[in-house]
């Protein structure tokens, strides 16, 4: 059997630059929710109990891949495990709405000192760490991700983002102490998936985008957090993917300094023109979450195809997965993967 | 330049600056000289507001800059207030509902939109973040017209806008509303597709184009 012939070789093969038989097929999880209704169904577990029981959570993380819907099994389904950790409360939502943030565990950067560091042996960290595990031992050629909150999301997290973002200008001695903290709890956590089970780390920074921050602030407070997870966690595993949202324009020479395996960007952003002004990473990308979810199978194999023709290194959903997209719909990613192997 | 003159365009200066302390006393003195709290508002901080908001667009200023000079904004719409005559009530203004709909508590980019629909001379009923599809309509019926304006950032929340809409249609109230939407992952395609009547990208292309959604209203 080739090297390449497990979906987890495949993905660590292409992050490494290695010639592959096809580009890998990936919905991350995390921010990228990769679950649906209809997965739901396939394998009669459901939100929101899946989020604090590490079986349940384990056995939906997997039904996607089971089907053939992707190369890999992600945990966890949102962006709130670290934040609760930390000491903001959160709502877990229902069967189609993700866990959410509903009151913040300091109001001003300041109080960063009054955050609890995230721990491993209780709450949703362990569930997420135990789950990783489960699906470890049952699916050990899946690509295996953890995904962690990106260092800005989470803070704004923390701290409203209305004052944390202000508060990155007016208070920036303070601000870069709660960044450092974050950091190093993400770090904890990242290093505590990747023991647990995980092989490669995703990291999701929606908050700290280059059209909110703009290059300056990208660059003072995103940029270091994001490069020293990649620093701590690249040598510990077979790749970290960094998903940056919206559009990146601004912030091109930021980028360039990015040290992630990879990259993943919105549907927004031209494929080609990240190419030219970000070398050398591999792209992952960067089908449109709508058109998955409307549902049109011509428009979404095109789409498919054309991330593919545009440069994209890994195929995925822009920003995950709407929990209504059809299963029938989102078959037609691997699909493509395929074809492309076929006509090779 | 008068002293009044001066006073306003130091108003002006001070929003543009995200200079949210100085703005205070400004505003302060502005009032104790006597001069017109209106106009201090029209051609004092909403200018300065207006040229952040320009900034915003031209990429020279991003959401952190845009906040504090909102900050400034209504810290020296909190002195001048107090002082505005009864006689320059603007009656006519367009009524604008907004929040962030449900399943989703990211209110950065609709609070933005709120700053610059308040700038641009709307009525504002801010309904917060995680609003039910319910809370919009019970806001609409009390409204009795104008503008919906919703935001969210998830893409497993955009449901709930089409839900909005069509709870809108079963009241009989969606002609008397213009609907707009926004948000990270929204796109003029799924603005179409949910029926809405508007989407715009960003804070101050969605108050300058909400102005024209607005007269479409008052002319239908």
């Amino acid at each position: 059997m080739n090297q390449q012939d497990t979906p987890a070789n495949l993905l660590a093969g292409t992050l490494h630059r290695e010639k592959s038989y096809r580009p890998p097929c990936i919905c991350p999880g995390g921010m990228m929710n990769m679950l649906t209704v209809e997965a739901m169904d396939l394998c009669h577990t459901y939100w929101p109990e899946a989020h604090s029981d590490p079986v349940l959570m384990a056995r939906l993380a997997a039904a996607p891949f089971a089907a053939g819907l992707f190369d890999n099994i992600g945990v966890p389904f949102c962006m709130t495990v670290e934040a609760e950790a930390m000491g903001s409360a959160v709502d877990l939502g229902d069967r189609q709405t993700e866990p959410r943030v509903t009151a913040y565990a300091i109001a001003s950067v300041e109080q960063w000192d009054k955050l609890s560091p995230v721990s491993l042996d209780r709450g949703r960290a362990k569930v997420v760490l135990d789950a990783l595990a489960r699906i470890r031992a049952q699916y050990p050629q899946a690509a295996i991700i953890g995904n962690l909150t990106g260092p800005i999301s989470l803070a704004s997290s923390l701290v409203d983002a209305n004052a944390l973002y202000k508060e990155l200008r007016k208070k920036p001695q303070a601000a870069h102490a709660l960044m450092d903290f974050v950091t190093d709890n993400l770090i904890t956590f990242g290093r505590a998936q990747i023991q647990a089970g995980a092989e490669f780390i995703v990291i999701s920074d929606p908050s700290g985008t280059g059209e909110i921050l703009g290059p300056r602030l990208f660059e003072e407070y995103a940029l270091p957090g994001l490069n020293r997870l990649c620093q701590a966690l690249r040598p510990l595993c077979s790749g970290v993917i960094v998903h940056i949202c919206g559009q990146l324009r601004t912030v091109y020479p930021q980028l360039a300094q990015l040290e992630s395996d990879a990259i993943s960007v919105d549907a927004a952003v031209s494929l080609e023109k990240l190419r030219e002004n970000v070398p050398g990473k591999v792209v992952m990308g960067n089908v449109s979450t709508f058109a998955l979810a409307a549902g049109k199978s011509d428009t979404i194999r095109s789409l498919c195809r054309g991330c593919l023709r545009s440069g994209a290194d890994i195929l995925a959903p822009a920003c995950g997965l709407g929990t209504t997209t059809a299963l029938s719909s989102i078959r037609i990613l691997m699909e493509t993967v395929k074809e492309a192997a076929d006509a090779d | 330049m008068s002293r009044k003159e001066e006073l306003l365009a130091e108003l002006d200066r001070c929003v543009l600056e995200m200079e949210d302390d100085t703005v205070t006393g400004v505003a302060q003195e502005y009032v104790d000289a006597g001069y017109d709290a209106y106009e201090g508002i029209t051609e004092g901080l909403s200018k300065g507001m207006e040229k952040a908001g320009q900034l915003y667009e031209e990429e020279e200023y991003f959401v952190p800059e845009l906040l504090i000079c909102s900050d400034a904004m209504y810290n020296g719409l909190d002195v001048l207030k107090p002082h505005l005559k009864a006689s320059t009530d603007q009656g006519s203004k367009c009524p604008v509902i907004i929040g962030v709909v449900e399943g989703d508590t990211h209110d950065i980019g609709k609070n933005l939109v709120k700053i610059m629909m308040d700038t641009a001379g709307f009525e504002v009923y801010d309904l917060g973040r995680d609003v039910a599809v319910e809370a919009f309509v019970e806001k609409a019926k009390e409204v009795g017209h104008g503008i919906i304006c919703m935001s969210t950032l998830m893409t497993t929340t955009m449901g709930n806008m089409s839900r909005v809409i069509e709870s809108l249609k079963e009241q009989g109230l969606r002609d008397r509303f213009g609907v707009m939407v926004g948000g990270g992952p929204l796109s003029k395609s799924f603005a179409d597709k949910i029926g809405a009547d508007l989407y715009t990208a960003n804070a101050a292309e969605a108050a300058k184009e909400s102005k024209n959604l607005a007269d479409k209203i008052a002319n239908s």
